[in-house]
C-alpha cells in the first residue's frame, strides 16, 4: 500500500509534464495564531498578455433564512450572478461599491434577479431591510480563482505561466499580491499567514435584552 | 457693668467676624467644588452632545433615502444637499455634511462651508478610517466659529464604509448659556492666548467682562493647579481655566467662573440677621444688667447708709427690704444685728449702773469665767457709825434718801480716785484699788480717796445740819494684800470680787475705828503704808491681833486733814 503511494507520487510529476496537463497551486491560509482561515480568496491573474477565457459559469448569491449564502462568493469579471430569494420574507439587496452600484428593491420570495458584473473589484452587498445581512462578491479578472474552506486550503488549476497572485479576505486591510510563476505541470504549494482585523461581521438582530443600556 | 457689656459686645463682634470669615472660606471652597463639578458636567455635556450627534448620524446613515442617491453613477450634489437639509430639523445639528469614503466633500448644509474649509472633518475621517472607528469626534474651528465635530460612517453594509457623515454643533453663546443653566457657572471660551488674534469665542458674561477674562488667559494657571481669584468689574470671581484641545490647532481656553458675591448672597443675608440679633441681644442684656444692678446696688447703698448710722450709735432705724433673695436675708440679719447692738448697749449701760464701769468693762471684755487671779489689791472698807440706830428714828424713805445721797457722794470720790466699788453692804462700801485693772499707786489713791471722803462727809454734814437732818459719821479701814480677784458665784450669776485674809483685815480695821481708844476714823495697815512710795505721816496705834491670824498687825491712824483726832469729835 505504502509502496504504491510512493510510486504514484514519483510517477505523477513526470506524467503531467509529459502530458502537458494543467498545473495547479494549492494555498494554505493561516491566521496569526496558526488557525486555518476560511473564506480567503486567491486568484491568479495571468501576466504577459496571456489570453483569458470568458467566464464559464454564473454565480449565485441566494437569500435564505435572512442570510446571504454564501458570505463570500467569487466570480470572473463578465459573469452573471443570480440573486434568488429563497426566503419567506422580502429582501432589498443593494451595493454602493464602485465596482457595481445596484439595488434590487423589495423583491418577493421566489424571484431571482441577476446582474452581469463587468468590472473587477469588490462588491459589498447588504440588505436595506435586514441590517445584519452582509456578503461579499469578489469579481476577479481571471478564471483561475478559488476560496479556502474551513480547513483553510484552496486549490487553483491553471496553465503554466507568470501570474499575479492575489489573496483577499474580508478581515484583511489590503489584498496580498505576489508575482508567481507556475511551471507547466507543477503542483505548487504556497502558505500564507495573515494578520486579520477583528471580526466585525454583523450579528443577527433580535429583541434587545435591555433597554439599550450597558 | 460697662465692663460686662463691653465683654459681651467683644464676644459678639468676634463671633460675627468669625462667621463672616468662615462663610467666605466656605463659599470659596463651595465654588471651587462647583467649578470642578461644573468642569465635569461641561465635559459630560459635550460628550453627550457628541453621542447625540453620533446617534443621529447613525440613524441617518440607515435612512434609505440617501442610498439611492449614492447609487447614482454621477452623484447629484444639489439633491444630496437638500436631503441633508431635510435632516437638520430632525438631528438638530446645524452643520451636516457628506463625504465619499475617500474623504471628498459631496454635500454640506452650511453655505459658508466648502471643500476648502472642512479640513477638520477630513482629519477626523482619516482617523476613523485608519482605526475602523464607528465614530470620531473633536473640536475645531469651522469657518471662524468653534464647533464640536463628529464623523460617522455610512455602512453599506457594516463594516463597509459607503460614505461619511460629518456633523457639527457650534460652541456658541447659546451653548455656553445651556451649560450655565445646569451648572450656574459663567463660561467663557477664548482662542489660544499664544495666537496673535486673541478672541472671545463665546461667553455667558458681558462683552466687557469677557474681554477681561480673555486678557487673563495668557497668564492663567492650568486647571490642574486649582482655581484662582479674578476681579472682574470690581467683583471677585473664583475662576478655573481649562484647555480645550482642537484638531490640529493650538488648544482653545475655557474659563469657568462663579461670582463670590453671588455665592455669598445667602450667607450675607444670614450674617445680617445674626448682626441684628446680636445687637438686639446686646441691648436687652445691657438693659437687664442695669435693671439688675439697680436692684442690687440700691439695697446695698441703703445697707451702707444704715451701717454708717449704726456706727454712729443710732440703733433706732430698721431697714425695710421686703425681698426673698439674699439681700433680703442680709437686711433681716442686719436688723437683727442692730437690735442686738442696741440690746448690748442697754445691758452695758445697766451694767455700768449696777457694777462699777471698770468691772463692767472687764466683764464685757473677757469671757466670763469662774475663778480668778491672785494680785495685790488695796481694799477700802467704809461703814457708817450707828446707822442702824439712826434708821430707826427716821422713816424708811428718808433713810434711803439719806443713804443714797451719802453713797452717791462717796462713790463719786472713790471712782474719781480710780477706785472700784466692789459692793454696797447695807450702809457699808467695799472699794478696790488695783483691781480689776492693775494700776500703779493704788495705796496712795486709796488713802487720798479716804481723806477726800472725810472732807466730803464734813461738807455733807454741813448740808444736813442746814437741812435740819441728823449728821453722819463713818469709819474707814484700808489694807493692802495679795488676794484672789475674779468672778465668783454660780454659772448663771456672778460677782466680781476679791476674797482673802487681806479683805477680812480691811474690814477689821474699819471695825477698829469704832474703838474710842484709837480716836481716829481711818485706820491703815502697815502693809498699805509700806506699799506706798513715800510714807505719809501716821500715828501708830500699836499692834493688833487679828482674829484667825497668828501674827499681830501694826496699825496706824491716818488723819483726814493731817490731824490725828477724829473730825466728828469736836
Amino acid at each position: 500500500m505504502r509502496l504504491r503511494l510512493l510510486i504514484a507520487l514519483l510517477v505523477l510529476p513526470a506524467a503531467t509534464a509529459v502530458l502537458a496537463a494543467p498545473a495547479g497551486l494549492t494555498v494554505t491560509v493561516k491566521g496569526a495564531k496558526g488557525e486555518p482561515v476560511a473564506d480567503a480568496v486567491i486568484s491568479l491573474v495571468p501576466l504577459d498578455g496571456a489570453s483569458i477565457p470568458p467566464p464559464a459559469a454564473a454565480g449565485e448569491i441566494a437569500q435564505q433564512d435572512q442570510e446571504f449564502t454564501s458570505y463570500v462568493t467569487v466570480v470572473q469579471a463578465g459573469a452573471r450572478v443570480v440573486f434568488p430569494n429563497r426566503d419567506t420574507v422580502q429582501h432589498h439587496v443593494y451595493s454602493l461599491s464602485k465596482a457595481k452600484k445596484f439595488e434590487l428593491p423589495l423583491y418577493k420570495p421566489g424571484q431571482a434577479e441577476s446582474f452581469v458584473f463587468d468590472v473587477a473589484g469588490l462588491v459589498s452587498l447588504g440588505c436595506n431591510i435586514h441590517e445584519w445581512m452582509a456578503a461579499y462578491l469578489v469579481v476577479v479578472p481571471t478564471p483561475y480563482f478559488a476560496k479556502t474552506g474551513a480547513e483553510g486550503t484552496a486549490s487553483v488549476a491553471a496553465p503554466g505561466g507568470r501570474y499575479r497572485l492575489e489573496l483577499w479576505h474580508p478581515r484583511l486591510a489590503a489584498s496580498v499580491t505576489a508575482e508567481f510563476t507556475l511551471a507547466a505541470g507543477e503542483a505548487a504549494r504556497r502558505e500564507f499567514t495573515l494578520t486579520l482585523k477583528a471580526d466585525k461581521r454583523p450579528r443577527r438582530g433580535g429583541p434587545a435584552k435591555s433597554g439599550g443600556y450597558r | 457693668m460697662l465692663l460686662l457689656a463691653g465683654l459681651i459686645a467683644a464676644v459678639q463682634v468676634s463671633v460675627y467676624l468669625l462667621i463672616t470669615r468662615a462663610n467666605e472660606n466656605n463659599a470659596r471652597k463651595h465654588i471651587e467644588q462647583n467649578l470642578n463639578i461644573g468642569a465635569r458636567i461641561f465635559h459630560e455635556n459635550l460628550a453627550e452632545r457628541i453621542d447625540f450627534l453620533a446617534g443621529s448620524a447613525k440613524v441617518m446613515s440607515g435612512d434609505y433615502a440617501i442610498k439611492p442617491l449614492l447609487m447614482q453613477d454621477q452623484v447629484d450634489r444639489d439633491t444630496l444637499r437638500s436631503t441633508l437639509l431635510s435632516y437638520t430639523k430632525r438631528v438638530k445639528a446645524p452643520v451636516i455634511s457628506l463625504f465619499s469614503p475617500e474623504g471628498e466633500l459631496l454635500a454640506v448644509t452650511d453655505e459658508k462651508l466648502g471643500p476648502e474649509n472642512v479640513g477638520p472633518f477630513r482629519h477626523l475621517i482619516k482617523r476613523a478610517a485608519a482605526d475602523d472607528m464607528e465614530q470620531a469626534s473633536g473640536y475645531s474651528y469651522l469657518g471662524d466659529r468653534l464647533h464640536v465635530l463628529v464623523v460617522v460612517p455610512l455602512y453599506a453594509p457594516y463594516p463597509n464604509v459607503g460614505a461619511w457623515f460629518g456633523l457639527a454643533y457650534p460652541i456658541d453663546a447659546a451653548f455656553a448659556n445651556a451649560i450655565k443653566g445646569t451648572t450656574l457657572l459663567d463660561v467663557t471660551f477664548t482662542s489660544n492666548p499664544a495666537e496673535p488674534d486673541l478672541r472671545v469665542l463665546s461667553t455667558t458674561l458681558s462683552p466687557a467682562l469677557a474681554g477681561e477674562v480673555a486678557r487673563h488667559t495668557a497668564t492663567a494657571r492650568d486647571a490642574a493647579s486649582g482655581s484662582e481669584m479674578l476681579t472682574l468689574g470690581g467683583e471677585p470671581y473664583v475662576t478655573l481655566f481649562e484647555s480645550l484641545d482642537l484638531l490640529g490647532e493650538a488648544p482653545a481656553r475655557i474659563a469657568l467662573q462663579r461670582s463670590l458675591t453671588a455665592e455669598l448672597a445667602p450667607a450675607r443675608e444670614l450674617e445680617r440677621i445674626v448682626l441684628y440679633i446680636s445687637l438686639a441681644a446686646l441691648a436687652i442684656a445691657t438693659i437687664a444688667a442695669l435693671w439688675i444692678a439697680r436692684g442690687v446696688s440700691q439695697p446695698l447703698q441703703q445697707l451702707a447708709d444704715h451701717t454708717k448710722r449704726v456706727a454712729a450709735g443710732d440703733y433706732t432705724r430698721r431697714i425695710e427690704l421686703p425681698r426673698a433673695d439674699e439681700l433680703g436675708q442680709l437686711a433681716t440679719a442686719f436688723n437683727h444685728m442692730t437690735a442686738g447692738l442696741a440690746e448690748r448697749d442697754r445691758v452695758r449701760d445697766l451694767l455700768g449702773k449696777v457694777v462699777s464701769p471698770e468691772i463692767a468693762t472687764q466683764l464685757l471684755r473677757s469671757d466670763l469665767q469662774l475663778g480668778g487671779e491672785e494680785r495685790e489689791v488695796t481694799i477700802l472698807f467704809c461703814d457708817l457709825r450707828d446707822f442702824t440706830a439712826l434708821s430707826e428714828k427716821l422713816p424708811p424713805t428718808e433713810v434711803l434718801a439719806l443713804l443714797n445721797r451719802y453713797l452717791d457722794r462717796m462713790s463719786t470720790i472713790i471712782e474719781q480716785h480710780g477706785g472700784v466699788i466692789d459692793k454696797y453692804i447695807g450702809d457699808a462700801i467695799m472699794a478696790l484699788f488695783g483691781a480689776p485693772v492693775a494700776a500703779p499707786g493704788a495705796p496712795e489713791r486709796a488713802i487720798d480717796a479716804a481723806r477726800d471722803m472725810a472732807r466730803a462727809l464734813d461738807t455733807l454734814n454741813r448740808e444736813f445740819v442746814a437741812e435740819g437732818r441728823p449728821v453722819l459719821a463713818f469709819g474707814i479701814g484700808i489694807n493692802t494684800a495679795r488676794v484672789v480677784a475674779g468672778n465668783m458665784g454660780s454659772k448663771t450669776r456672778l460677782n466680781y470680787t476679791v476674797i482673802g485674809d487681806g479683805v477680812n483685815l480691811a474690814s477689821r480695821l474699819e471695825g477698829l475705828t469704832k474703838d474710842p481708844a484709837y480716836a481716829t476714823p481711818i485706820i491703815v495697815s502697815d502693809a498699805t503704808l509700806r506699799a506706798m512710795a513715800t510714807r505719809p505721816p501716821a500715828r501708830e496705834l500699836g499692834e493688833v491681833k487679828v482674829k484667825g491670824k497668828a501674827e499681830a498687825v501694826r496699825i496706824f491712824a491716818l488723819s483726814a486733814k493731817g490731824e490725828s483726832r477724829p473730825p466728828y469729835h469736836p
